[in-house]
């Protein structure tokens, strides 16, 4: 296989907890551990989990936005892990982001047009201001909106067009990599399909490289190629889109996809798991498996014993002692 | 068997700079005791201040309750005072809301805030009594070692554990009838299953009419006997779950149904079918059917006339409805 787009090799990701006398530290939040994953040019990868488990932390770590505390990002078999300055700067127009929330992330005081010429600005792109306006021009129609947008604020658009807003900025310095951090949960759902055909179509027409971050799971495999379920900062499973929600092997991936309520009456329905208690704190994981408190087949030796990503063959990866 | 709710030609306003705008206009619907209606819809659509309205909590002003009638156990909430229906807020009528972290007061622990609701409503209880049915209640909605959790603050809770401290609340003085606003929107799909699976364990032992308001349309196929759906302040369609989702007629409840992505593997990278467009502002309501420039099926008389909510095979208000195969 060729080289893949991004490799990330056993990354972890702690944040330290300060407190008591001259502000030692004491803990520390463990939001990412020991996560290894690829993902080809051009394809999806979605990342889901519940609130907590790492999944935004780990999308910002594979674009630099964080420091890592161990491991390895290679883009494009180059290591990009310590990369700094001028450089990291550079690496910027690869990799861009789509914020979750469209009402926070775009600047209440610049027009729309200064919003999405700032990266070009930045990076110094187009050689004259008239440049630059015509190029946002360009960007504000491939992402639906209209050339008459430029000269407005961000309060006069909807939650959906500021969404677009957001990504037409991403997209200014043609990036190849896109991180998608919960691009959709603050849309209401006709407005979501809309946001999501945008992504999908831009990925066809820019050949686009995404990591989808959502806890919604229908969105997830709407959209993706390969999906990644993670649990308290681990990914207890990977595999192609269609493989993990039709034969998901690790219990939380079956509970978390029986848990999905289905906008049908009648007719076949999956068996609910519903999962017991609370997710544990990343601070003090448990020992063994980190799903053994709430695991519904769980044995003794899952306490102990913490599990390593098997493979299962046919690209599916899962992390437990049960399959 | 006489419903615990019915909401007759409802009609609220609200004042604003751009003059007075209907929120809700012109609702019906009932609820029979335990029964479960869902109403859907986006944001704006007025959903919550049906809710809010019903339980006399619309601010006025700028908020008015223009027309209609909300007959409770077959009195008129809108004729009663408001000490008299102080009584039956929180009494008989609970409320659920979307934010558990802030529904809460931070100040006070939660076994304080379940006793507020119980001694206020049921003054001949002692303190002692009082205590106890507010660990009966812990108990109740699955919080362990309810004894020791009454003296816990909101913040010492998990998401999940807080909106299982407001069902205790609300669920307190055994209402007839529970209003949840959102109650899983803000929690996560595991938790999510836990709480709803919780609500109608509870709603079943207790035989309490519900109104769930939820944008989610899985969460309503799920607990839901009868649904409405909101577009813009008016219901376009009522009529049960089974109608609803296997056979739609507005096509809003159809375009709704397939914006969603549905697990149905090997269809992978189609578009999902979208709604063009936007909701309409409430100050900028076209002439005609609110619904009729996102439309894909209109004809000449939806641009001119309003719709009503008629009874054809179920309740619902277009003109050229969605044809059946």
């Amino acid at each position: 296989m060729s080289t893949p787009f991004i490799e990330v090799k056993n990354l972890s990701k702690h944040f330290p907890i300060k407190g008591g006398f001259f502000s030692r530290q004491i803990a520390s939040v463990k939001a990412v551990s020991d996560v290894s994953l690829k993902i080809q040019k051009g394809e999806t990868l979605g990342l889901v989990g519940e609130s907590g488990c790492g999944k935004s932390t780990l999308g910002r770590c594979i674009i630099r936005l964080i420091d890592v505390s161990a491991g390895q990002i290679l883009l494009e078999g180059k290591d990009i892990t310590q990369t700094k300055g001028e450089e990291l700067r550079a690496l910027r127009r690869k990799m861009q982001i789509i914020f979750q929330d469209p009402y926070s992330s775009l600047n209440p005081r610049m027009t729309v047009g200064k919003i999405i010429e700032e990266p070009l600005i930045i990076h110094k792109i187009g050689n004259s201001a008239n440049d630059r306006r015509n190029r946002v021009k360009e960007l504000i129609e491939t992402v639906g909106l209209r050339k008459e947008s430029i000269d407005r604020y961000p309060h006069e658009f909807s939650g959906g067009q500021r969404q677009r807003i957001g990504i037409a900025r991403s997209l200014a310095v043609e990036p190849e990599l896109i991180v998608c951090d919960e691009p959709v949960s603050a849309l209401d759902v006709s407005i979501q399909a809309q946001v999501i055909n945008l992504l999908m179509d831009l990925q066809q027409k820019l050949g686009l490289t995404y990591l989808f971050i959502a806890h919604d799971l229908k969105v997830v495999e709407h959209i993706s190629n390969r999906v990644a379920v993670m649990y308290l900062g681990k990914v207890v499973e990977l595999a192609d889109a269609d493989e993990l929600y039709k034969n998901p092997r690790h219990p939380y991936t079956q509970a978390l996809l029986s848990a999905i309520p289905v906008p049908k009456v009648g007719g076949h329905k999956m068996k609910r798991i519903i999962l017991q208690g609370d997710v544990p704190s990343p601070v003090n994981p448990p020992s063994g498996c980190y799903f053994n408190p709430r695991c519904p087949i769980m044995s003794d030796e899952c306490k102990t014993t913490d599990p390593i990503l098997k493979n299962l063959g046919s690209n599916h990866e899962a992390r437990c002692l049960k399959v | 068997m006489s419903s615990v709710v019915e909401v007759k030609n409802l009609v609220t306003s609200f004042k604003t700079q751009e003059g007075t705008f209907n929120a809700v206009d012109n609702v019906s619907f009932k609820v029979d005791a335990g029964k479960t209606l869902g109403i859907v819809g986006e944001s704006g659509c007025g959903k919550s201040v049906t809710s809010l309205s019903i339980m006399g909590l619309i601010p006025m002003p700028p908020g008015k309750i223009e027309s209609g009638e909300i007959l409770f156990k077959g009195q008129n909430l809108l004729k009663l005072s408001q000490n008299e229906m102080r009584k039956i807020r929180g009494n008989k009528i609970g409320m659920i809301f979307q934010e558990p972290m802030t529904s809460l007061n931070p100040v006070f622990t939660i076994g304080n805030q379940i006793e507020e609701a119980i001694k206020l409503h049921q003054k001949e209880l002692s303190s002692k009594q009082v205590r106890e049915k507010a660990i009966d209640m812990l108990k109740l909605v699955g919080i362990p070692s309810p004894e020791k959790r009454i003296d816990d603050y909101p913040h010492q809770l998990s998401g999940g554990m807080r909106q299982r401290v407001m069902i205790a609340i609300a669920l307190s003085c055994s209402p007839d009838l529970l209003i949840a606003d959102e109650p899983t929107t803000a929690l996560d799909v595991t938790i999510q299953a836990q709480i709803l699976d919780l609500i109608k364990k509870l709603q079943r032992e207790l035989n309490t009419a519900m109104i769930l308001i939820t944008h989610d349309l899985g969460v309503v196929a799920e607990t839901c006997d009868d649904v409405a759906v909101m577009y813009a302040g008016k219901i376009v369609e009522y009529g049960t779950a089974d109608q609803i989702f296997n056979r739609p007629l507005h096509p809003y409840t159809k375009g709704l149904l397939n914006s969603v992505p549905h697990f149905e593997t090997g269809k992978r990278k189609t578009r999902l079918e979208t709604i063009p467009g936007i909701v309409p502002s409430l100050a900028n309501l076209p002439q005609g059917c609110r619904f009729f420039d996102r439309c894909t099926q209109s004809i000449e008389q939806c641009k001119v006339r309003q719709p009503e909510l008629e009874k054809l095979e179920h309740n619902v208000a277009c003109y050229n409805p969605v044809k059946q195969k």
